[in-house]
């Protein structure tokens, strides 16, 4: 009888466990000055497929187009707590290049966010390119950011400014094959304003603590740049898009359709 | 800490050394001593797994024995259609007993060793180490055959009627490590334990005759949260098996098929559900046993019918088990 007493003195143990209510989330916590690390991995594809160099996809009608150079722009990066404050990253440092060739072996790019402060965050804002203000500044005020881009090749000139996306490669059509392709979109200086701005929610709260650090797996999706809010043809003369006052706000807001939070990891 | 966890290996450890000392039962008709000895497999290394990881041994009540199990896992290492594939192997040893209490109630116990490996773009990874034990008691009712009251009986025994329920209580305990920085892989079960402490509901109906058997086994798994907010979905598990006995003059050889399933519940995490991480598998089990005197050695190969298992991003290929009991 001693070994039924020992399985119900467990079981009993393991019931009352399983069923006790766990108190300690009902206590607020004091997150005052805790600051810990966000990680966004932007993770680039087309439709259900992962971006690979030299892939040919197919887009609207019956395009397709292969690339081997695949380059965005983020910045202004905030984030969104649940009791709906905001937390900036700070200005000068806000600003990043996605490049698909700085992914690791599963294709992902990192960025990594250090002292952000400690909340219970449901959403991201950031936007694509760059903003006005932060080209007004002129080009002593954009810091290194200035000299990283040109080496990546992302700026046309300071006068035309920087490119918000990049993408190089080649389309072919029912009537032609293999012919250059380059998106090379911007705000052309201050012409125009291409800047855009996305917010996505997080399917589950990123808790920010120091001794967290959660990741945001943000997906990309390349053929929106072209199957957007608006549909575009290369037939069309959307092979060859930089500067053009009607071609670069239709690609600016295609863009901005082509984020989505996937998941969220809790550490 | 220290002083709980070894607290625990010491009620595993009276349970296992009593087993030496439990006193043989005496070998009865072989199918109608059978009893459906599940394992606790949840999602951890002996994993994604099925409660159809069988019953232990078809002919003998009370046992202890070792049990080895080899799996095959493929899991989608990104979120696209194209991402790449890692493959994982499980490998568990397991200590596993049935130990009679009286008549009615015995205890199931296992205590697992996992070795896991993952394969991904030819780097490999190892998580080895005790896995979760387990201790369930069960309450076995036996049917027995009516008597015709017109015949006067002078045989006071009861009749088995070869029909018999068993209702189990249990409890899976933390004995297994678990590591918040593996549950970010998209196969959760790639860890040697859930670090919870989860309860265990049976239901177990079972038929034997001379020469055909069956097993039934429900089992409800209500899992807890463990100490990094982390909480395995609640599992559903079935299992019905259906065997023969075929006599031989030093043997008996007891073939058997099998259909089993689990049904897996969300997994969350910070009182939140965590998105494609709930799923059902049905498997097709053969196999057969061979009774020796008193040894038992088993055999089974679990193949999935049907799968979709956390967004379907993760595959179960084959699972094969052999085991070694010693009848009690």
């Amino acid at each position: 009888m001693k070994f039924l007493k020992y399985t119900f003195a467990l079981l009993a143990c393991a019931i009352i466990t399983a069923c006790s209510s766990d108190d300690d989330n009902n206590q607020a916590e004091d997150l005052t000055g805790q600051t810990g690390v966000i990680t966004l991995k932007y993770d680039n594809g087309v439709g259900d497929q992962d971006f690979i160099f030299g892939t040919s996809y197919n887009k609207s009608n019956s395009e397709s187009f292969k690339l081997d150079n695949l380059k965005y722009m983020i910045s202004n990066v905030r984030f969104t707590d649940s009791n709906g404050n905001i937390f900036e990253y700070p200005t000068e440092d806000n600003v990043f290049i996605i490049n698909e060739l700085d992914g690791n072996n599963a294709g992902e790019i990192f960025v990594t966010l250090e002292g952000v402060d400690a909340a219970d965050y449901v959403s991201v804002t950031f936007g694509v390119g760059i903003d006005q203000d932060r080209f007004a500044l002129g080009a002593a005020g954009q810091g290194t950011f200035l000299d990283y881009a040109t080496d990546q090749g992302m700026m046309w000139s300071w006068a035309s400014g920087y490119k918000f996306i990049r993408l190089d490669g080649t389309f072919s059509t029912s009537t032609v094959s293999n012919q250059p392709l380059n998106i090379h979109m911007g705000s052309v200086g201050t012409a125009l304003d291409n800047y855009k701005e996305v917010t996505l929610s997080f399917p589950n709260t990123v808790l920010v603590r120091a001794d967290k650090s959660p990741e945001v797996h943000i997906k990309a999706d390349i053929a929106k740049v072209f199957d957007g809010a608006t549909s575009v043809n290369f037939a069309d003369g959307y092979d060859q898009v930089h500067t053009d006052v009607n071609e670069t706000p239709i690609i600016a807001s295609n863009i901005a359709t082509m984020f989505e939070v996937h998941h969220v990891h809790n550490d | 800490m220290n002083v709980l966890q070894n607290f625990k290996y010491l009620i595993l450890g009276i349970i296992l050394f009593s087993l030496a000392k439990a006193e043989a039962h005496n070998p009865v008709n072989p199918c109608n001593r059978h009893e459906p000895f599940q394992v606790l497999c949840d999602l951890c290394g002996c994993s994604t797994s099925s409660g159809s990881f069988g019953f232990g041994t078809l002919s003998n009540a009370n046992f202890v024995g070792v049990r080895y199990i080899y799996q095959n896992f493929e899991s989608k290492n990104g979120i696209f259609e194209n991402s790449p594939i890692s493959k994982e192997t499980f490998n568990t040893i397991q200590l596993w007993a049935q130990i009679p209490i009286n008549d009615s109630f015995y205890v199931t116990t296992s205590l697992p060793y996992q070795d896991l490996t993952r394969d991904f773009n030819n780097v490999k990874e190892n998580l080895n180490g005790l896995g979760d034990a387990s201790v369930i008691g069960w309450y076995k009712h036996v049917f027995y055959k009516k008597k015709d009251e017109s015949v006067v009986d002078f045989n006071p025994n009861k009749e088995p009627s070869g029909h018999s329920l068993q209702f189990g209580l249990g409890v899976k305990l933390p004995t297994g490590q678990f590591e918040q920085r593996l549950a970010d892989n998209i196969n959760p079960g790639f860890q040697v334990g859930t670090g919870s402490i989860d309860g265990v509901f049976s239901l177990g109906y079972n038929y034997g005759s001379d020469k055909f058997g069956v097993n039934t086994l429900l089992s409800y798994y209500l899992k807890g949260e463990n100490k990094n907010d982390y909480q395995f979905g609640d599992q559903f598990s079935y299992a019905v098996n259906f065997f023969t006995a075929i006599p031989r003059q030093k043997m008996n050889i007891m073939p058997f098929v099998g259909l089993s399933g689990d049904v897996y519940d969300s997994i969350t995490q910070y009182d939140e559900t965590l998105r494609d991480t709930d799923g059902n598998i049905v498997n097709f089990s053969f196999g057969s046993e061979l009774a020796i005197e008193k040894f038992i050695f088993g055999a089974s190969y679990t193949l999935p019918v049907s799968q979709s298992l956390f967004g379907d991003n993760v595959q179960s290929k084959q699972r094969l088990s052999v085991y070694i009991n010693f009848a009690l």
